[in-house]
């Protein structure tokens, strides 16, 4: 079965990289903290870039300063570390939809039916996967070969290629019949680079046997032993008699063996992939007001906004985890009423829900999780104004939820109720404009329009004079909607909602008020309280 | 281009000729209205209806909302003294005549009219086709409302300016004439609470008008300011202005057939930036279809 294997060779730097691609060009080296937290003394190095001229993974910190004086010192972030290894996992999937997530930064693919897409070879789909990568922000190496183990070996081949035309400066590429095993080439583009190494099935016993028996990592016991046998390379292991090797190694040395000759029986166990994306950021101190999260919540964006276009999604869900001064973590659920992947709306949403439920405690890492959808497209008008996409409106609402509080902004909805004026809000959601407007009526022109009522909520207690007939004759509500009362109309009775413990039992007239107002106000049958409801206007 | 609204200024010939100002205008619902004001209300500007109490004020920009949301537009309202029905009809259960298509307006209820402002500017920047900020106030501000989260959101204060500049206040009053003084007085005590001190005096084109204008003329956006009396002054671009006349009874005083049939009014078009003012036209408001 032919696999792909892409791999991100010091995974903990480029992921340090890929957050703040401004680290490059410095000479920067990477080192676990010691127990106090500080980068100092005998700790070693565990990667450094290019800059960092003489510095290599293993030294101590001290010669490492003294080799390169103007050594910067980082320590690896498992947040952005867990980060760039998801999205390894997605610029695989965007290949295949069989991967398997091996360890951080390590993914197989499962090639097989690739041919019809890719009808110039497995030399393309290797570029095409380390150009994935690329786009995602990961230097990375991709091998194809027979089998998972060949696969992995061929990416560390490419991953050494990378390094020797970085060292070079020059990027190159060649096919098979150079002397070398295997159609390679490696693509430089500043700290972005990418290298691949594509094994044909023919040519994979002449690429193993020239490498170590210590790229197959056996135990050091059994590595040993083939040595003290005078075996160095995987080709004199493999040019062994398979039943000889297994009787005198045992079964570890028989799946070594078979290994070295291209034999992997080791299968691709392939899993769907995660449902969300994350980005994640550990602050370097802890953040106790919104300036610096807005910073950091920035770049996760633009992270998780190229990885979502690089797979045509959009965010159709937003949770916000914050890990909080004494290690809890502060989780948010933001709703977004239309995928999208806009940066500046989802930041003003991140901002707006931090700004109305501050965290009790400074925060010390961040994490943005999101699910993701296909994105929808809006048909735009071709001569009418632009309307606003539906993040923007969803920004605007929060903005005004935000400002003005909850439930004062939204959808209006008329209650299924006979209380007078009642009226309540709901999510605004609204639909996609029509795709055919109706036309004009055409006509005449009238000046004709619908008499209505403004709602005085609450309703206006008032005292009301009536004649003998039970009819207002003057009103007061102790300021302005006072006044004799001209002409009426009413009672019309409301009785209804006797099942609750809120029965309304109303009698309700329309009054000309002395100055011009008209009024609707209603007497209460139980208690004989007069209110005024609305003004007509 | 087409994305951005270039295309019209790309386009050989006049604004007017590659785009007539017909199109671009809202209807209001009303067509004798929209007629006086040359199609509609004007995109990218601030019209101002003023109407004392029962004039007919909430039965246009209801009408205008109705027109504008079933063409498939979106509407906010900006509603600080928490007015609006959403049912739209006296009669509860019945549809309402306005026929305001619900799911394209924002109802937006501010608890100062300062925070209204705000909203407004807001709901511009978002790209609604009709903002409506209603300033009518029927009663004075109630304590109801909650007070507003934070003071420095609510509003650009070192660009607050008075709205107006209060007269003396006659001794005696139409109903009318007092609302609308007293809408006036509030709108400036407000404004001037939220002002901090000592920020000297206000620049010019720092009133919230002229924000609320330069926001509309932006994003393409109309705002109609409801209100008692003239507030936008210099940028309004139209300012239509209501008179009330007499309600329309039918049935004899005292007996059950008695109805309140609907109001008579007049509307007039008094300032225009098109420079076409109207006589006074005819307002009929009823409950019935009109015709």
């Amino acid at each position: 079965m032919r696999i792909g294997c892409l791999w991100i060779p010091d995974l903990p730097l480029v992921a340090l990289v890929r957050a703040e691609p401004e680290l490059a060009a410095l000479p920067l080296a990477l080192a676990e903290p010691g127990p106090s937290g500080q980068l100092a003394g005998n700790l070693r190095v565990i990667a450094c870039t290019e800059a960092a001229v003489g510095v290599e993974p293993g030294q101590t910190l001290a010669a490492a300063q003294a080799i390169c004086p103007g050594l910067h010192l980082r320590a690896p972030s498992a947040e952005r570390t867990r980060a760039a290894a998801q999205a390894a996992l997605e610029a695989a999937a965007t290949l295949s939809p069989r991967i398997e997530a091996a360890a951080p930064g390590l993914v197989y693919l499962d090639l097989e039916g690739l041919s019809a897409l890719f009808p110039d070879g497995e030399r393309s789909v290797a570029q095409t996967l380390a150009a994935a990568a690329e786009e995602v922000g990961l230097r990375a190496a991709a091998g194809i070969a027979e089998g998972k183990t060949c696969a992995l070996l061929a990416a560390r081949a490419a991953a050494a290629d990378l390094l020797a035309a970085r060292a070079l400066k020059r990027p190159w590429a060649s096919s098979s019949g150079e002397g070398l095993a295997g159609s390679r080439g490696v693509q430089l583009r500043g700290w972005l680079s990418s290298a691949f190494r594509v094994i044909a099935r023919q040519e994979q016993r002449a690429f193993l046997a020239e490498l170590p028996l210590a790229a197959l990592e056996p135990q050091p016991e059994l590595l040993h032993t083939l040595q003290r046998f005078g075996l160095f390379t995987l080709g004199e292991l493999a040019a062994l008699p398979a039943a000889a090797a297994a009787a005198r190694l045992g079964p570890e040395g028989a799946l070594l063996h078979r290994a070295a000759r291209g034999d992997d029986s080791a299968h691709l166990v392939a899993r769907a992939l995660p449902e969300r994306f994350e980005e994640g950021e550990e602050l370097e101190w802890d953040a106790s007001s919104i300036e610096p999260l807005l910073f950091v919540w920035k770049g996760l964006l633009d992270r998780l906004a190229q990885r979502l276009s690089s797979r045509g999604l959009a965010a159709s869900e937003l949770s916000l985890l914050l890990r909080l001064g004494s290690g809890a973590w502060d989780e948010r659920q933001i709703a977004l009423s239309a995928p999208t992947r806009e940066v500046g709306p989802l930041l003003q949403l991140l901002r707006l829900e931090v700004e109305a439920r501050p965290p009790g405690e400074p925060v010390r890492a961040v994490r943005l999780s999101l699910r993701a959808s296909r994105a929808r497209g809006d048909q735009l008008a071709l001569f009418g104004p632009r309307g606003a996409s539906p993040a923007q409106l969803e920004a605007a609402v929060a903005r005004l939820s935000a400002l003005l509080g909850e439930g004062r902004v939204g959808q209006p909805v008329a209650p299924d109720t006979h209380r007078p004026s009642a009226a309540a809000v709901t999510k605004f959601d609204p639909p996609p404009p029509p795709l055919l407007r109706d036309a004009p009526v055409a006509g005449d022109a009238a000046a004709e329009a619908f008499l209505s009522a403004r709602a005085l909520r609450p309703p206006r207690s008032a005292e009301v004079r009536c004649d003998g007939r039970g009819s207002p004759v003057a009103i007061s509500d102790g300021a302005r909607l006072s006044g004799r009362v001209l002409s009426s109309a009413g009672p019309w009775r409301t009785v209804a909602e006797w099942w609750t413990p809120q029965p309304l039992a109303l009698d309700t007239f329309d009054l000309e008020v002395a100055g011009g107002l008209l009024l609707r106000a209603s007497r209460e049958l139980a208690s004989g309280a007069w209110w005024i409801e609305a003004v007509y206007d | 281009m087409l994305r951005s609204g270039q295309l019209r200024k790309a386009g050989p010939g006049p604004r007017e000729e590659a785009e007539p100002a017909r199109e671009r205008a809202l209807s209001t619902g009303v067509p004798a209205l929209d007629a006086a004001l040359g199609g509609g209300l004007l995109r990218g500007h601030l019209t101002e209806l003023v109407a004392p109490p029962s004039a007919g004020a909430t039965a246009l920009f209801r009408a205008a909302l109705g027109a504008v949301t079933r063409s498939g537009e979106l509407c906010a309202l900006i509603d600080p003294e928490d007015a609006f029905d959403p049912g739209g009809s006296p009669e509860p259960g019945q549809p309402d005549p306005a026929r305001i298509d619900l799911r394209r307006l924002l109802w937006v209820r501010p608890a100062s009219v300062a925070l209204a402002l705000r909203a407004a500017e807001i709901a511009l920047e978002a790209r609604f086709a009709l903002v409506v900020l209603d300033l009518a106030a029927a009663l004075p501000a109630s304590a109801g409302p909650p007070p507003a989260r934070s003071a420095r959101d609510l509003f650009h204060q070192r660009t607050a300016a008075p709205l107006r500049q209060l007269q003396s206040v006659p001794a005696q009053l139409s109903l009318g004439e007092r609302a609308a003084r007293e809408c006036v007085e509030r709108i400036d005590r407000e404004v001037r609470r939220d002002r901090p001190r000592n920020t000297g005096p206000p620049r010019p084109g720092g009133s919230p008008w002229a924000r609320l204008s330069r926001r509309a003329e932006r994003q393409g956006g109309t705002l109609l300011v409801i209100a008692r009396s003239p507030q936008l002054g210099p940028f309004s671009s139209t300012t239509v202005e209501l008179s009330r006349t007499d309600p329309r009874w039918v049935g004899h005083p005292g007996t059950p057939g008695r109805l309140l049939s609907g109001a008579s009014g007049a509307f007039a078009v008094v300032r225009s930036r098109r420079g076409a003012t109207s006589n006074a036209i005819a307002l009929s408001l009823g409950w019935g279809t009109p015709s």
